[in-house]
Parts: structure tokens; C-alpha cells; sequence
């Protein structure tokens, strides 16, 4: 059992790299996808409301870890031979985007219908409704929230040491077992998953507040 | 409604197995084009494979996936793997060969292709001094930890005696972690990761206790890799007799490498 | 190479996993109510508590919520027995949901609090109720019917989460899965019909839930 050095706090320190990456990667891609579900959740077109549903309800009502095992595990059963990164990349995209494009349908529901009839009445097509009137408004609602999620998407890409995946909590696993202190290994991987989190969620708060002191058309939210 | 979404999922998934697959190009032949070779790597299971002071990849047998990988002329990617994904990640293409300490099990071959044996380890059971087993009856109410797929998490729930509390972790890692909180009374694992942790550990006064059985371990492949087994048996071949991979075992266990029978 | 399915291995094992399903089951029960009650007294505290006890459960709040819980079941586990504490599995996992949903709770609980109308309070203290009475009789049963909704949707995500104890051992259904993947090598069957157990059983719940609403708050009220 070696002390635990300056070294194995640098390696901590390298691997919380590999957190941030993949909390944005998700963040981005993951937004991407959510941002399809959410417009087709609320489409006419029964098929595929239902389907986003569908998916929002599989990937919110399921376990993450095994979601995780089985894109990482089942994926390359059809001929696709993934590297961890690409397998880990699309679960944690995969879990985000339900998750956003729940947030963002709510977002948008949420903006009162008389938007969209004046819009309409103004001859715009359903989708200049969408992207020039009902967007914008939706946006900001969605902000707060949204930033929210990445708190929770950040703390998520925990679960990847499970399968193995080197980021911050698995650099502490293997410290630990280098130096066997878990007593000062784990507190200080939880004071950065901390440092990370936190001025997100002060953020995330302070953008609540001010959305509800603002008005959207007059109506408090 | 969810249910019945899953059920057009699982259908789908069923449709994309029946299409027709990408024809496999011979394993070896990949290799060599690709210039590549990825190999699974246990970083958490001493001295086998661990992580040296600088925190990089070393060990026995991440040595031995170099020394492969140099003779055969192509770039190694280490692929870093826990406990229960050895042979996952072989079965699902991320790995071409498993060289981690895996014993040659008839329950393991049927799922993959082993090589001719390159090592040799016993499982023991392993304790502080203060714990009293001195045979596998003695196991008997006590909680025993150990990792999941690995050799003895086949052999020692077999020779336990009823009364005795097996608990499964995840990985290596996690294992010696409970054993040193204290979390379980002893472990099952090879007698070199005992020794280690022993060694790592001098104030928790870890032992071996007895050992449960020896075994011999190879290079897997995923069955249906017929060139690449046959490159990998040669070259354990050449390296049993030239003593290349007597002096890699010696140099990680501190041991002297025993007569390696073929496979 | 065509991939074989072959469910029928896991199926001869369900005996096994249905008793993984139950620990699951236990462990989420058991958490959700000690978790509530938890939450319950911190939402007391950070609203009407003394100053101390407000800092000291802002400061649970925020460390449980901003950290990930797989980190906190490490801590418990690994940690703590070198100051002395020692929990075994399945306690070190009851333990660690508890902490972690009492947080989460307890945020949710307080905002079921301030939302109860300022009328109600001031006719308690009007009719010279304490501030505990009125938290207990007049406050508690209105927010809770508030926020329930919420409260049900944490519940779910805790059960959910709950997986991730297979790391330490507890041998819920997670770990059952890990078992049987790592004898069979049927990584993708396994799997697969795990998650659809976990999914039954979060359906389950919600359900249960929706019932528990509808005999405490709507009942035989207007």
C-alpha cells in the first residue's frame, strides 16, 4: 500500500477530464435527439407521437446501468464492433435525449395556445409556427430546467465505472486499491463531482428565479 | 402501452439478427491489414495485470499481450476490461484475444476457444491472521467474497460446506477492497493476488489459508477465429521453448514458471 | 455470424432473478417510507427549524444532491469501516437510498410546505396552535397532496437507481443479472428480460402509487 500521492491525485484529476467530456458529448448529442423527440411528441402524426412516447417512457422507466449493459454488451451482437467510448457515448445520448425531449415537450406544451392560433392567423406554416414563434418562448422556460438535467447527466457518468469505463469514479476505485485509503480517496472524488455540480445547480436556481419574476405575455408562470 | 412499445423494440432487434451479417473476414488476415491488434487488459488483478507507480498498464500478462503484439508485428491496443468482461468483450468483437489470466475451464470453452496454456495459478482462500480457517470446513458461517467469472467463483462454492455465505462483487477491486474494510471475513482469488495484497497491506496481516485448486490459464479467442488460434498456439509454442514467457512470469509473480503441458 | 438467441436459459433461472425482484422490491419499499420520514422532519427543519438546523440540513441537501449516489454507496461501504462503521450489503444499500432520497425528498416536501397558503398558518396560530402542531396537522396533509406527484415520479427514479447496489454486493436483481451473464454468457437475453422486470415493476409501483392518492387525498373528500 503506497501513501496516496500527489501522482494518484493528478490521475483523479486527469480522469475527471474523461467526466466532462462525456457529460457534454451526451449533453450535445443527446440535446440533438431530444429536441427531435420532443417536436414529435407533440406532432399530429399518431405514429410517431406515439413512438417518442414510447421511447421516452422505455428509457425514463428503465434502469440506466442496464441500459448501459446492454448497448455495451448487446450492441455488437448485429455486426458492430464498438469501442467502449462509442458504446458509452450512445447509452448515455440514448438516456439524455428521453430525458430532454421530456423536458422540452413540457417546455413547449406549456406555451399557451393562443401563440400558435395567432401565428396561424398570420398564414405561417406549421413549421415557422414551431421555429419562429413557439421556439423562442419555449426556450427560455426550458433553459432552467434543462441545466438542471445536466446536474443530473454529470452525476449519471458514474454509473460507466460500473461497466469498467475509466472517468472520475472509477480513478478513484483504482486509487483505492492502489493505496487502500478509501477513507481519503472517495470523499475527494464526491468534492469534485461537487465542484462540478453544484454551480450548475446555483445556476440552474438563480435562472428559475428570475424566469418567475419575469412574466411571458403577461401571465406569471 | 410501454410494454407493448418494448415489444415492437425487441421485435425490431429480432428483425436486424435475421438480416444477413457482414461476412467476417478472417480474424488474423484484419489484423495484419489493420496493423492492430486489441487485447483485454485487467488493470485491478496483481500482479497479473495492474497499474505501476506511474499509473500506467503492466503486469504478466499485459507484458505477455506486448510481447504478442511486438512478434506479430502490429500496434497493441490495450482494451481495459473488469473481472466479468473478459470474455464478453471477446464475444462481442471489442477484443480479438483475452489474455487475462483466464483458467481453462470445460464450462469456459463453451463459449470460447482456448490456446494451448502460457501460465499456471492456484486459487487459495485468504484471511487476516486473526480469522480461523485452516480448511474448507472451516469456511462454514463465515462471509466469503469474490469476483464474478472468474475461476473461483466456479471452484469454491463446490467445496464450501453448506452454512457458508458467498458474496459476489463486480470486480477484483471491489473484492480486496471488502476483505480490507473488513466487509467479508476472507476471499477466494489466485494465491499471487493474495500474496499482493498481503504484501500491499503489511498491517492487516492478510494469509493464504489453504488452497482450494491449481490451474492452468491461456489465451482465448472467439470461436470461429480458426487462423488466429492457430498463429497464437504457435506462438506460445516458440515462446515456451525459447523462455520468453518463463521470464515474463517470473519477472511480475517472482515465481519459476512450471511445465506448461499442450492444450 | 448469426447470433443464436437463447431465452431458454434464462427462463430455467427465473426463480433466481424473481428473488433478485423481491430484494429490489424490499429495499425501494423500505427506503421510500424511511426516506419520507426523513424528508418529512428535514422539511420541518429547514423551514421552521432553528438557525443551526437549517445550515446543517441545507448542507445534507446540497452534498447528497450534487454528488452521485454510486459515490455515496462507495462512501458508506468502503469508507466508513475505517472510522469504525460497518454496514453489511444490503443494510450499506437500504442505508445509502436513504440518505440519498431523503435529500431529494426533503427538497420536494419543503416546496409542498411553502406552497400551503399563509391563511391556514395564521388560523393555527390564531387558535394558539405550536409550530409543530401546525407543521403536523394543518401543513403536512396538503403539501404532501401537492407534491405527491412528484414525490411518486422520485420514488420511481430511486427504484430505478437502485441497480447500481449490485456494485457492493446486495444481491437484488442487478446482481442476479450479473450472476447469471457472467455462467451463460448470454450478456443480450439476460439483460433484456431484467429490464423488462424492471420495468413491470416500476409500472407496479406507479400504479400502487395512484392508488395510495387516490385513499388518502380523494376518498370520501370533496
Amino acid at each position: 500500500m503506497r501513501p496516496f500521492s500527489f501522482n494518484d491525485f493528478l490521475f483523479i484529476l486527469d480522469a475527471t477530464r474523461w467526466t466532462i467530456v462525456l457529460s457534454l458529448l451526451a449533453f450535445v448529442l443527446g440535446g440533438l435527439l431530444g429536441g427531435v423527440i420532443a417536436v414529435l411528441r407533440i406532432s399530429s402524426f399518431a405514429p410517431a407521437r406515439l413512438a417518442a412516447a414510447g421511447y421516452v417512457q422505455l428509457f425514463q422507466g428503465t434502469p440506466l446501468l442496464m441500459q448501459l449493459f446492454l448497448i455495451y454488451y448487446g450492441l455488437s451482437l448485429f455486426g458492430l464492433r464498438l469501442g467502449a467510448w462509442t458504446a458509452v457515448t450512445i447509452a448515455y445520448t440514448i438516456y439524455a435525449a428521453a430525458f430532454l425531449g421530456d423536458i422540452w415537450r413540457g417546455c413547449i406544451q406549456a406555451i399557451p395556445k393562443e401563440q400558435w392560433e395567432a401565428s396561424r392567423a398570420l398564414a405561417l406554416g406549421y413549421l415557422h409556427q414551431l421555429f419562429l414563434v413557439i421556439m423562442p418562448q419555449a426556450v427560455r422556460i426550458a433553459i432552467p430546467p434543462t441545466v438542471g438535467f445536466l446536474v443530473q447527466l454529470v452525476k449519471a457518468t458514474a454509473v460507466a465505472s460500473i461497466i469498467g469505463f475509466v472517468e472520475l469514479t472509477r480513478a478513484g476505485q483504482l486509487m483505492t486499491n492502489a493505496t487502500f485509503q478509501p477513507m481519503t480517496v472517495y470523499p475527494i472524488v464526491a468534492g469534485i463531482y461537487f465542484a462540478l455540480c453544484w454551480p450548475l445547480s446555483v445556476w440552474a436556481q438563480h435562472l428559475e428565479k428570475r424566469l418567475r419574476v419575469e412574466n411571458v405575455m403577461g401571465r406569471k408562470k | 402501452m410501454a410494454i407493448r412499445l418494448c415489444a415492437a423494440f425487441c421485435a425490431a432487434v429480432f428483425a436486424c439478427v435475421l438480416a444477413p451479417q457482414a461476412g467476417n473476414a478472417q480474424a488474423l488476415d484484419r489484423i495484419l491489414k489493420e496493423k492492430k491488434i486489441r487485447i483485454t487488459a485487467e488493470v485491478t488483478s496483481p500482479p497479473f495485470g495492474i497499474l505501476d507507480k506511474d499509473n500506467k498498464p503492466t503486469g504478466s500478462e499485459i507484458e505477455t499481450a506486448r510481447q504478442l503484439a511486438k512478434d506479430l508485428g502490429v500496434e497493441l491496443e490495450l482494451v481495459q476490461v473488469t473481472g466479468p468482461q473478459r470474455i464478453p468483450a471477446l464475444l462481442s468483437d471489442r477484443a480479438d484475444l483475452a489474455i487475462s489470466s483466464l483458467s481453462i475451464t470445460t464450462e469456459r470453452a463453451k463459449s470460447v476457444w482456448f490456446s494451448s496454456p502460457h501460465g499456471a495459478l492456484s486459487i487459495v482462500i485468504g484471511a487476516g491472521k486473526n480469522v480461523n480457517i485452516k480448511s474448507a470446513a472451516d469456511l462454514a458461517g463465515k462471509k466469503i467474497g469474490m469476483t464474478r467469472a472468474t475461476l473461483e467463483e466456479q471452484v469454491v462454492p463446490k467445496v464450501a460446506p453448506p452454512g457458508t455465505n458467498i458474496v459476489f462483487f463486480d470486480e477484483h477491486s471491489a473484492t480486496q477492497q471488502a476483505l480490507l474494510s473488513g466487509q467479508v471475513d476472507a476471499i477466494g482469488g489466485a494465491a499471487f493476488l493474495i500474496n499482493e495484497l498481503a504484501k500491499r497491506n503489511p498491517d492487516k496481516g492478510i494469509e493464504t489459508k489453504f488452497t482450494v485448486m491449481t490451474a492452468f490459464y491461456g489465451i482465448a479467442v472467439k470461436p470461429g477465429n480458426f487462423d488466429l488460434l492457430q498463429w497464437v498456439n504457435t506462438w506460445v509454442f516458440v515462446n515456451k521453448q525459447n523462455g520468453v514467457l518463463a521470464k515474463i512470469y517470473k519477472e511480475h509473480t517472482g515465481v519459476d514458471l512450471v511445465d506448461l503441458p499442450p492444450l | 455470424m448469426t447470433y443464436v438467441f437463447q431465452f431458454g436459459i434464462v427462463f430455467d433461472h427465473f426463480p433466481q432473478l424473481v428473488e433478485g425482484a423481491l430484494l429490489t422490491i424490499r429495499l425501494a419499499a423500505l427506503a421510500m417510507v424511511f426516506g419520507l420520514i426523513v424528508a418529512v422532519i428535514c422539511a420541518y427543519l429547514r423551514t421552521s427549524g432553528p438557525k443551526p438546523a437549517r445550515a446543517l440540513v441545507a448542507v445534507y441537501v446540497e452534498a447528497v444532491r450534487n454528488t452521485p449516489f454510486l459515490v455515496q454507496l462507495y462512501i458508506i461501504f468502503f469508507s466508513l469501516p475505517a472510522i469504525g462503521i460497518r454496514f453489511e450489503a444490503n443494510t450499506a444499500a437500504l442505508v445509502a437510498m436513504i440518505v440519498n432520497l431523503g435529500a431529494y425528498a426533503t427538497e420536494i416536501v419543503r416546496a409542498g410546505v411553502q406552497s400551503v397558503p399563509a391563511g391556514q398558518i395564521e388560523t393555527g396560530l390564531a387558535l394558539g396552535l405550536k409550530r409543530l402542531q401546525i407543521y403536523r396537522f394543518i401543513i403536512l396533509f396538503p403539501a404532501i397532496k401537492a407534491v405527491f406527484p412528484a414525490l411518486a415520479s422520485q420514488f420511481i427514479l430511486l427504484l430505478l437507481g437502485s441497480s447500481v447496489v449490485s456494485a457492493i454486493s446486495a444481491n437484488e436483481l442487478t446482481a442476479v443479472a450479473n450472476t447469471l451473464q457472467s455462467t451463460t454468457f448470454r450478456a443480450f437475453e439476460v439483460y433484456i428480460v431484467v429490464t423488462l422486470m424492471y420495468l413491470a415493476i416500476a409500472l407496479a409501483f406507479r400504479a400502487l402509487f395512484a392508488g395510495i392518492y387516490w385513499f388518502v387525498f380523494i376518498r370520501g373528500r370533496t
